[in-house]
Order: structure tokens, then sequence, then C-alpha cells
């Protein structure tokens, strides 16, 4: 047990800059919902026409589920907390689980930890029960956030359960993934793709007509039926139990059986010489690079796609005219014709593009710390050159994901019978590159200057910066702290005309940041992990 | 001309000061031995001369081209190995050795083949499935086949089996043979004394000692142990000269410099058999580091 004990806080220690920084974000999501409905709909008769003009539409259903209660401060919570939260719970329980398991194999370390006299389950338990103490810690943080804003403190409790519940499945489904893949890399891109999947079929039971059975199907389903502060349905808790339980009896009989290392997909160790993209280090980037900007096109695009179908159930046909207003409370605009819709939608894609810029920042700070730059730069290669092909090739990707979404969005509508055109749509793809390209600056500088907390921070501003745009103008904030996020100055093309001051001068700030950071990179020592 | 100098190199991490204004001048063709403990600075020396940390003060160069301001061109002269082998773990062996050889713009393919059988490569293989010896092979097959004029070796053999270090011993020979110089940063004592010309000894980020095997040993004490017929005898004090008991009918002498003093003391005694011993270079080695103060020896 003691030993046990150590794996357990060992796992946790190891995973505390991650939970901290999800914690603090899911307790400031929690607090700024529950304040900004109350000044925004301070009474009935105002909550009463908000819930009318979004009780039907499937448009914003699309990001936070169906709302079954958007009288009380709590339904409200109910239904922007816990359908939004309950994707980015999944996404930690995914990332804590293969991180404790995998990425410990990965690392040699786990052979470290066995050659001690502590049986295999006791390991395993020991990494199980420091991924739980951390989903645990994001309940009571989310929980947190409810209280202090005074919902009250039991079915508080009950929504920030339903809210994080799905980090316990996708931890369960990270674990199976670290038996099944032989490198945290593929568990993470299996994992991603089952979150993914659920997402979608929680997207389509929301959205189409007849098929809200599916919500049953989906851990992300399963958040929204237990109905919190709308009619609680506390035994539907029993599903993420019983599938949590389910995926851990899978896991755990693989888990001592197996060799140490070593996934139940064959790892090919050997393989025949592929000569192609070997020239520069830009071109090798490329090619380690491509699997995960086919998984960003393939997520995106698909994604971009039910936008497109949906957009054509969008109409503003007996929805008050109060709804304009309403909407432009939550910084929305105007989403009641499809490319209206869309234009809204695009702004998630601004998100995903800006989040992908970050993961290619990682990718090129990941170079640094597992030491192979040293090998590189005791060759004949200019850090110059390397960083600036790393980030024009960063750009080149985005802009691929970007046109992929507006092309696929464009796809999507037409297949449905929207009215759009294919041009609005690209407009609207590429008019998600230069809030993106920014953050590919920021991030560039903030790897040049502090490597190691490059990701970190990089993917922390990102989202803050997001959070901010969805939920500043809902607290009321002044307009100068608004302008603060880039998010704030993106048009929402093609509903909103191109206008080309502020795009202009985003490219001209990450071009600038971009520069500082190849300069200053050039002149600072390499650092290790 | 020079291949590696470094001259008042220092550099400092936070409150460590790794290297202490280090002096240091390796000749072309020489192979040049460079011992030091863990953390004495030899990996940071090589970093400064790779130009991949900037100096705290002094300058680094190799062939007269300075290492922070402009190592690419310095780079085209050089071949590299890493006491750790960080490659890139999806690439497989020939694949890995291809893509340093675009980076460093030519290799001698033919060496190269020879290379490979001779340590035994297996270039299908991916990085990620090799043992740390086998990825150390990829570094030093592509480091040699390059023929680059200086080679930097940072513990270049940790992780080789006996068999494998014969390989590299003989790989080394023959660079030195084609006038390539070598610099060896390494703890193997047997393998610097077997392969190098040079010697210098590191220890806090500075040169204790520096010179020829032949020149370390000259200014070392050398062990000469007499045996005697009966008990050994009490002899005068002899200047310069340390002496111990080695049993009841043994002595042993610790001596710098001449060895007439002893000689003499011990002409008219029954003397059974006298043996004279050149410090190893581990005696040399240990001998810096057992003091307590740095310059100890000197």
């Amino acid at each position: 047990m003691p030993a046990t004990r150590a794996v357990a806080r060992r796992t946790l220690a190891d995973a505390r800059r991650r939970t901290l920084a999800f914690a603090y974000f899911f307790l400031a999501v929690a607090a700024v919902n529950v304040l900004g409905y109350r000044k925004s709909y301070p009474d009935l008769a105002e909550r009463i026409r908000f819930a009318r003009s979004f009780g039907d539409n499937k448009a914003v259903r699309l990001f936070y589920g169906v709302p079954h209660d958007l009288l009380t401060t709590g339904g409200y919570a109910a239904w922007r907390v816990g359908g939004l939260m309950s994707i980015f719970a999944a996404m930690y329980g995914l990332l804590a689980a293969v991180r404790a398991l995998r990425a410990e194999e990965d690392t040699g370390r786990a052979e470290l930890v066995l050659a001690n006299p502590l049986s295999r389950g006791a390991a395993l338990g020991g990494a199980l029960t420091g991924v739980l103490a951390g989903i645990v810690l994001l309940w009571v943080a989310t929980w947190l956030g409810f209280v202090i804003t005074k919902l009250s403190v039991g079915p508080s409790a009950y929504l920030a359960l339903a809210t994080v519940a799905p980090a316990a499945v996708f931890a369960g489904v990270g674990a199976l993934a670290s038996q099944v893949a032989a490198s945290r890399r593929v568990a993470l891109e299996l994992g991603s793709a089952a979150v993914g999947a659920a997402l979608l079929i929680r997207v389509v039971a929301d959205t189409t007509g007849g098929a809200g059975w599916l919500r049953w199907i989906t851990p992300l389903g399963w958040s929204e039926e237990m109905r919190a502060f709308a009619g609680a349905r506390p035994a539907v808790l029993l599903l993420p139990l019983a599938a949590t339980a389910l995926l851990l009896a899978v896991t755990v009989p693989v888990a001592l059986r197996r060799d140490i290392g070593s996934g139940l997909l064959p790892a090919r160790d050997s393989a025949p010489p592929d000569h192609r993209l070997l020239g520069s280090p830009t071109r090798l980037a490329l090619r380690l690079e491509r699997a995960s900007l086919l998984g960003w096109l393939i997520g995106v695009g698909l994604f971009a796609f039910v936008i497109g179908v949906v957009s054509d159930s969008v109409s503003g046909i007996g929805i008050s005219q109060n709804l304009q207003k309403q909407l432009e409370k939550l910084g929305v605009g105007a989403v009641l014709t499809p490319s209206g819709y869309i234009a809204f939608s695009f702004l998630f894609f601004v998100l995903a593009v800006a989040l992908f810029c970050c993961s290619q920042m990682a990718a090129t700070h990941k170079e640094e710390s597992e030491q192979r730059l040293e090998t590189l730069f005791a060759l004949p290669v200019a850090r110059r050159a390397w960083l600036t092909g790393r980030l024009l090739l960063a750009v080149a990707a985005a802009a691929a994901v970007a046109m992929c979404a507006g092309l696929l969005a464009w796809a999507g509508a037409v297949s449905a019978g929207a009215d759009v055109s294919f041009g609005d749509l690209l407009g609207a793809g590429a008019n998600t590159l230069p809030a993106s390209l920014l953050f590919l600056g920021i991030a560039a500088l903030v790897f040049a200057l502090v490597p190691r907390a490059s990701a970190g921070i990089a993917y922390g501003l990102t989202t803050v910066a997001f959070v901010w745009e969805l939920f500043g103008a809902l607290l009321g904030a002044p307009e100068w702290t608004l302008d603060l996020s880039p998010f704030h100055h993106v048009r929402l093309v093609p509903a909103q005309s191109f206008h080309v001051g502020a795009p202009l001068a985003m490219l001209a700030i990450a071009a600038a940041a971009s520069l500082a950071a190849v300069l200053l990179f050039e002149r600072r020592d390499l650092t290790g992990p | 001309m020079t291949a590696v100098q470094a001259e008042k190199l220092s550099k400092r991490y936070g409150d460590t000061l790794a290297l202490d204004g280090l002096d240091l001048a390796v000749e072309q063709g020489e192979v040049y031995g460079y011992l030091g403990p863990n953390g004495a600075g030899k990996t940071t020396t090589i970093r400064l001369l790779l130009g991949l940390h900037r100096p705290s003060g002094g300058r680094a160069s190799l062939f007269g081209i300075d290492a922070w301001r402009d190592p690419v061109k310095a780079h085209r002269r050089i071949a590299y190995v890493a006491g750790e082998p960080f490659l890139w773990p999806a690439l497989n062996a020939s694949e890995t050795l291809e893509y340093l050889a675009n980076l460093h713009g030519s290799i001698d393919t033919a060496y190269r083949d020879v290379l490979v059988e001779r340590f035994k490569l297996d270039t299908t293989k991916r990085i990620r499935a090799l043992s740390k010896g086998n990825r150390q092979k990829v570094q030093l097959v592509f480091a040699f086949a390059t023929r680059a004029d200086l080679l930097l070796l940072d513990e270049p053999t940790s992780g080789l089996d006996p068999l494998m270090e014969v390989a590299f011993r003989q790989t080394v020979h023959e660079a030195k043979e084609r006038g390539q110089t070598v610099f060896l940063s390494s703890h193997i004592l047997s393998e610097v004394e077997a392969l190098c010309d040079r010697v210098g000894i590191l220890r806090e980020g500075r040169l204790v000692d520096e010179g020829t095997l032949a020149q370390l040993r000259h200014l070392r004490a050398q062990t000469i142990e007499v045996t005697f017929a009966d008990t050994a005898p009490d002899l005068p004090p002899l200047p310069g000269v340390q002496v111990e008991r080695a049993g009841h009918n043994a002595l042993r002498f610790e001596v710098s410099g001449s060895v007439a003093p002893i000689l003499q003391a011990i002409a008219d005694r029954p003397v059974l058999s006298l043996t004279s011993r050149e410090p190893s270079l581990e005696e040399i080695f240990l001998h810096h580091y057992d003091s307590s103060d740095g310059r100890a020896g000197d």
C-alpha cells in the first residue's frame, strides 16, 4: 500500500501544472457564466424572452447542447457550463491517463518503478488513483466556481459532477488506449478520435430531429441527460460509472499481462528506408508532422461539414425580434441565416486553428526538450534558417486547416441545400488565419524567451483570450479589456464584411513577433528537458 | 593551424561556474584526450565549442572560426558524437544517416558502408527500437564517414560493448592516419591511454594538468618497491622521497625526479629484488581528485 500511495502521489505531482490550469479554467468558466447570466438577464421577463429565442435554436445547441431550463441561473449554468466544459473534461481525462500510463512507459520510468518490490497491480492502481485524484480536484474546482457565485451548494455539486463525469470515462479510454498503442502519440491519437466521435454524436443528437436518442450512446450526452438544475436524474450517473468500470475491466488484465513497453498494436521496429523528405530540417518536420496534420484536417473538416449541414436548419422565422439583441449580448452577432450561423461557428475554428498553431510550436519545442537540436546544430545548420523554416511550415499547415474548414463547411451547406456561396465560405476559412497566426507569432516568441514553459503559456494564452471573448461581454467588462483578445477583432465573415485593418495589424504583429523570436532564439543557450 | 582553441573560456549557469577561464589548444592532427569526472565541465566545454551555448567570458574557436558567432562555417569542418544519442525516433538508421549526411553536405559513402559493416549496424531498424549502444553506433558511423577535419567526441563509447570498443579504436587510428584531429572527452582512462597523444585533465571547470602521457608521468611520482633478504632496514630521511613499509622485508618508495638517492641508500643492503613502475593514467587522474585543494600536485 505505501508503494501504491507513492505512485499515486507521483502521478498527481507530475501532472500538477496541467491539473491546476484546468481547475482554474473550470472554476473561472463556472463563476463567469453564473455572474454573466444574472447581470444580463436580471428579471423573469428578460429570461423568458431569452429562453424563447434559444429554445429551438439548433445552431447554438451544437456547442452547448440542449437547454432544459433557461429561466433559472442554475439551469442556464447547467446548459452553458455543463455543455461546453464536459468536452474539456473529456480531454483532461484522456491526457491525464495517457500521461500516467503510456508516457511513463515511453520514457522508461515505468521499468524503474516496477524494478522495486511492488506488483504491477499496485503500480497500475497507484497511477489510476493519481488520475482520479486529479479529476476530483477538477470537480471541486468547478463546484467552487458555482458556490462562490452563490448557487445552492447541493445541486451545484451535482452539476459539477455532471460536468466532470466525462473525465472519468475518457480516463478509462486513455487507459485502454495506453494498452493498445505502444507510444504516447498513438495512444493520444486513438483517444482523441474517441473524444471527437463522442462530440460528433452529441452534435448530431442535439441538432437533428428524431436523433435525440443518440445522446444515450455518448458520454457527453450522459452529462446532458443528468439534467442538473432541471429535474435532476441522478440514476443517469450510473452510465459513466459503468462505462468507466467496463473500460478499466478491459484495461487491467491487459496491463498486467503484456510486456512492459509494448502495446497490443504491433510496433513496426524495422522499415525499408524511405528517402523522401530527408533533405532539410523543414522537410523532415513535414514528414514527421504529416500524420498529425492529417488528423487535424479530418477533425476540423468533419466538424465544418456538420456545421454546414446544420446551417440550413437555422432560420429567423417565428423567432422574436428580440433575438438579435440577446445574441449581441452573447457577443454572437447575427446567426439567423445559414451564412450568419456559419460565420458565428467559424469563431470556434479560429480557436481550432490557433490551437493548431500552438501544437506546431509545441512540436518545435519538443525537438529542443528531447535534445535533438544538439544533434542538429552541431551540423552546419543555421538556427535562423531552422526556426524560419519551421514557422513557414506552420503557416502553410495552418492555412491548409483553415481552408479545409471553409471548403468542407461549403460542401456540407450545399449538400443540405443551403444558399451559401463558395467564395464566401472560403473567405470564412481564410478569415480564421490572421488571429491564429498572431498566436503562432506569440507562441514562437515565448519559445525563444522561456522554452521550458512555452507550450503551456501558448495554449493558456490562446484559451484565456477565447474564453474572454465568449464571456467578457456577458460580464459587462469594459470595452478596452475586450479589445485585448485577438478573437475580439475577428469579423464574422461572411455575415459581416471583411475589413482589412484588424487582420493586417494582427499579421503585422505576428510577423514582428516571429522575427523577434528568430533573432532571440539565435542568441540564447539551447536548453534540455 | 590550431583545430580547437579556448581562450579564458568561462561559462556560468545561474550560481554555478561550470567553466572557469579555460585555456586550451589542440593542434591539427592531434588526438587529444579530455579527462574529468562527471560534472567537471567536459560537456559544457563541448557545447561552447559547438556554439550551442554562449560563453559567459572568453572565446572558443574551431580552426580560427568563432564558435558562437559563426557556427555554421565552423561546423562544415567538424563532426560531433554526443554522449547521449538524441536522434529522430521515427526514422530508421539508414534514413537517419542519409538525413545527417544531407545536412552535413558531404559524406564518404564507401567508408560509411565499411563502418556500417564494422560496427554491425542494422540499418533497417527504427531508432526508437535501438538500444543506447546501437544508437551510439549510428552517430559514430555518421561522424567518421564525414571524414571531417575535426571529430568532437563526447564520451562516445558509453554503451558500446568491448567488441565495438575495439572497432572504435581502430576507426580512431584510421582517422589519425588520415590527419584528422580528434577531441575525445572521456572518463574511460584505458581508452584515453591507448588513443591519445596529449591529455588534459579538468577539475571543477579548470584545466589542472595537461601534456603528453610521458610528460604527465615524468611529473608524477614513480613507485619503486624493494625487497630485502631479511627485515627491511630503517633508512635515514631522503630528500624528495616518501618511504613506507610494505610487509616486514619490503619498502615502497614514491619519488619524483631522480632515483639516485634511493639507489645510494640501499646500495650496500642485501637487496633481493627491485621493481620500478611508472604511474598509470589512473593514478595521475586520481591524484588530482583525491587531494582536497584543486591545485595539488602542481
